[in-house]
């Protein structure tokens, strides 16, 4: 699978000159990029340069001002947040949104009733599936019945995208998954990531911890302003001059 | 159009403005509607009644005295029903409202017992206008009266060090404690002007309705649909509603019906809030977070 | 495994001996406590309607006694005008209102947060308004007077003990009910919606329906105590259906904890029993009972079983890892 090329394959999610302002503010501009199935593709970029937003208007909870957004050759940009999740675009949060005052099997079944509500068959595999998912993510032995509150933040995370790939979404778009983590719980995400390439879902990644992106993303687009400024394979980027100065331009006014 | 109507209309809107005012004075401040808000009113009149009927102090006096009453009384409320739970969730703050609303219902009955009374008026007597409309000169008193007082408030609240210490409050207690703004006094102080103004209505309305201690929730419930019809959090949006809410009392009860008063106000309120929910004359939509 | 054994008395033992006490309550009680009792279950059927809208979807209604009404109304209209038997009338009505808060859902729940919750109070006033003034449905001031007790098949239920028996079987299918619901797919959508909506929808919750269905389902609930309470009291007044009885379902619920189905009983029965106890200080029992919510709220704003689950909780953690340190 993975020898034919992109050219061949159709891809699964199209972004085509998407744009959005917030006032003056242009937070995103002419964003343009293909996902295909199976891929890890990392969007990259300083402090509010619009990484977010982004997601926020794959997922519909921004509208686009203009361009449009293709989910298996169909423009989804009118589509409501929820018939967005149903056809298969499941996100994560920076924080992750859990049902704070129930217990874990709670949190995880959302995942199942989203598969439900997406007509996915193999219901009986659901047990066998949230076992394979709870190890990869290291949760293997935590009280299902506990609330969310006896989780680490690490965990919680950890839980979001084990929800999110329970409901066999298309695409996974997953903010800032590593932030906060350390190394032991970064490998787990290493291992859930692994799972839903696996599955052929397309992962949209974004995130600041650089090693992470550059050494699993097989592509990657750069945003600074609300602009592309580059896309490529990683090691093209981390050659790329505007990427360098972006980057340290903005962390240097950020230590400051 | 009938100039009695428009009168009256207008006079007791701008008192459900008073109330409305001080609604949102204290949801501003806080985030949590006030539901005791209508018994402020009541208990500002009987203030008001004691200190002009039992005490037999002039009118003009009695109603001075008994607002700045009203604002220890708000101090105190605030002290006993939102303090206590201002880290709570809202619905616990609600509730305790709802419970003070009950005490100071009850505790008026317990004082001044279950028989209407009223207060003098301000001006007595009245005038014909334009040939054949009667008009009190109660009824002008009061629209004078408020029209002074909301553009004192105004002024207090732009204008003045006080005022902007509140304002500051209202919208980060944290940030403003940060600054050096004692946040309790400054809440305290939105209370006790919130009370002023309610209770100052509760004065001028005795003359021409009577008082009893069950009034409060009548007068809240309209104030309410006054804030949410005008435009919800905005104080001059309190006023227009106050004065809609008081027109369409004052035409529908004479040109629909009576019974159908509270409810037409109800269904204009549910209506607003269906086409535009940020009230007539709000902006834009204001969530405090 | 002692552990376990605590578990299995507070899960089974406790309330099959509650349930069992329960049953036993015609026994030992005087008609007028019986009386007193049967409203309050009746009440905690609305209560639960708001654990629905409230506990679970995080939607705060006022509106919760004009439903209560619009069962009533239209139970005795059932009975009296198209000669339904009680029974038929008690689900028809039940259903009618739940069709009746769904619809309204759908309007109301376009508006966010607390704008639903000002709708509701609009709701609530404009419902009164109509039972007052509805003369030909309603019976305007006067009410409706001399509806027939409720009975089953042929048999007429008319004795206080008896009635009790009907209206508790009905809260505790209700009871029961809302704990399936809890573990549902719709009630997890509903707490989703509550603790998140955004990243609900994200999860494919439409919010707008699965809202409305919550109020649905609440309005289904205050049907069926409305239908309870017309063939019980035999009487309706406009003056019963009113925004303070919404209130108080607020304060029951507030005061028991808006988070299960045991705390909003916990909350109906202590206010409706504060409120019989009070009485006899007659002319002080409104002031005291005020007082009363304010000091409860003051001490236990979570609620009492909300404060009662977290002493629980803490017990468990407790004895949790005193074990793991023994091992």
């Amino acid at each position: 699978m993975t020898s034919i090329s992109n050219t061949q394959k159709q891809p699964v999610l199209k972004l085509i000159n998407v744009c959005k302002r917030f006032g003056g503010v242009v937070a995103a501009n002419e964003i343009s990029f293909e996902l295909y199935a199976g891929e890890i593709f990392g969007l990259i970029g300083p402090n509010g340069s619009g990484k977010t937003t982004l997601i926020n208007l794959i997922t519909g909870i921004y509208s686009v001002d203009s361009g449009s957004i293709v989910l298996d050759g169909k423009n989804i940009v009118r589509m409501p947040i929820h018939n967005r999740a149903r056809v298969g675009i499941v996100r994560t949060f920076q924080h992750p949104r859990l049902l704070g005052r129930c217990d874990i099997r709670a949190n995880i079944s959302l995942g199942k009733d989203l598969a439900d509500k997406r007509k996915i068959p193999d219901t009986d595999k659901y047990q066998e599936r949230m076992g394979v998912l709870l190890e990869a993510a290291g949760l293997t032995n935590v009280d299902l019945s506990d609330s969310i509150e006896k989780l680490s933040y690490g965990q919680q995370k950890m839980l979001e995208i084990v929800r999110a790939l329970l409901s066999k979404p298309k695409v996974l778009l997953l903010d800032e998954p590593a932030a906060g983590l350390n190394r032991k719980e970064m490998s787990y995400i290493i291992n859930l990531i692994d799972f839903a390439v696996k599955e052929d879902i397309c992962v949209l990644l974004i995130e600041h911890a650089m090693d992470l992106v550059m050494s699993i993303c097989q592509r990657l687009t750069v945003l600074n302003f609300g602009q592309q400024i580059a896309s490529g394979i990683p090691s093209e980027i981390q050659e790329n001059p505007a990427v360098i100065k972006a980057y340290l331009g903005g962390s240097r006014n950020a230590e400051n | 159009m009938n100039l009695q109507l428009l009168v009256s209309g207008v006079s007791t809107g701008v008192v459900y403005g008073l109330i409305a005012m001080g609604m949102v004075l204290i949801f501003r401040a806080v985030g949590v509607m006030n539901f005791a808000q209508g018994e402020f009113l009541m208990f500002g009149g009987y203030l008001c009644y004691t200190l002009n009927r039992l005490l037999h102090l002039p009118i003009g006096l009695s109603l001075i005295l008994a607002s700045l009453l009203m604002g220890a009384v708000g101090v105190i409320f605030m002290r006993t029903s939102y303090w206590p739970l201002r880290n709570a969730q809202a619905r616990a703050i609600i509730v305790s409202a709802m419970g003070a609303s009950i005490v100071l219902k009850e505790g008026a009955r317990l004082i001044w017992g279950s028989i209407p009374v009223t207060v003098e008026r301000v001006v007595n007597g009245s005038t014909t206008l334009a040939g054949s409309a009667v008009v009190q000169w109660q009824y002008v008193a009061i629209i004078v009266i408020s029209a002074m007082i909301m553009a004192l408030v105004y002024l207090l609240l732009e204008k003045t060090f006080i005022g902007h210490i509140m304002q500051a409050t209202a919208q980060d207690q944290y940030m403003a404690s940060l600054v050096g703004i004692p946040v309790i006094m400054s809440i305290g102080l939105t209370f006790a002007l919130s009370a002023f103004l309610t209770g100052i209505g509760g004065g001028l309305l005795a003359p021409l309705f009577f008082l009893n201690n069950t009034m409060g929730a009548t007068a809240g419930a309209k104030a309410f649909a006054a804030i949410v019809i005008g435009g919800f959090g905005s104080v001059q949006g309190a006023i227009i509603g106050g004065l809609i809410v008081g027109l369409v009392e004052a035409f529908g009860g004479a040109y629909i019906s009576t019974t159908y008063q509270l409810v037409l106000i109800y269904v204009m309120l549910v209506l607003v809030l269906m086409f535009r929910p940020q009230g007539i004359f709000g902006g834009k939509i204001q969530e405090k977070a | 495994m002692k552990q376990l054994n605590y578990k299995f008395v507070i899960k089974y033992i406790l309330p099959g001996l509650f349930l069992a006490f329960c049953l036993a309550i015609p026994g030992f009680t005087s008609g007028y406590m019986l009386r007193v009792l049967n409203i309050a279950l009746i009440t905690y059927l609305c209560v639960l309607s708001l654990y629905v809208i409230l506990g679970m979807c995080g939607q705060n209604s006022f509106a919760q006694a004009g439903l209560w009404g619009v069962g009533a109304y239209m139970a005795a209209n059932f009975v009296m005008k198209m000669g339904a038997p009680p029974l038929a009338a008690l689900l028809l009505s039940s259903l009618g209102t739940a069709v009746f808060a769904f619809v309204l859902g759908f309007a109301f729940f376009r508006l966010r947060q607390y704008y639903f919750t000002f709708a509701s109070v609009g709701l609530m006033a404009i419902l009164n308004g109509l039972f007052m003034n509805w003369n030909e449905v309603t019976g305007g001031a006067l009410g409706i007077t001399n509806i027939p007790s409720f009975s089953i098949g042929g048999a007429i239920i008319k004795s206080e003990p008896g009635n009790f028996y009907v209206i508790f079987f009905i809260c505790l299918a209700a009871f029961f009910l809302m704990k399936v619901l809890f573990n549902s797919a719709l009630g997890r959508s509903f707490m989703a919606i509550r603790d998140n909506e955004i990243a609900a929808n994200c999860l494919g919750v439409n919010s707008l329906l699965t809202k409305s269905i919550a109020f649905g389902i609440s309005g289904a609930l205050c049907g069926a105590a409305g239908a309870l309470y017309a063939f019980l009291a035999g009487y309706l007044s406009y003056q019963t259906f009113t925004f303070q009885q919404s209130t108080m379902y607020l304060i029951m619920i507030m005061l028991g904890g808006t988070m299960s189905p045991s705390g909003a009983l916990i909350g109906t029965l202590i206010i409706s029993l504060l409120q019989e106890w009070v009485r006899p200080l007659q002319n002080y029992m409104q002031f005291i009972y005020g007082a009363g919510i304010m000091i409860l709220m003051i001490v236990q704003p979570e609620g009492i079983f909300g404060g009662g689950k977290a002493i629980y909780d803490k017990y468990l953690k407790h004895s949790k890892t005193a074990r793991t340190e023994a091992d």
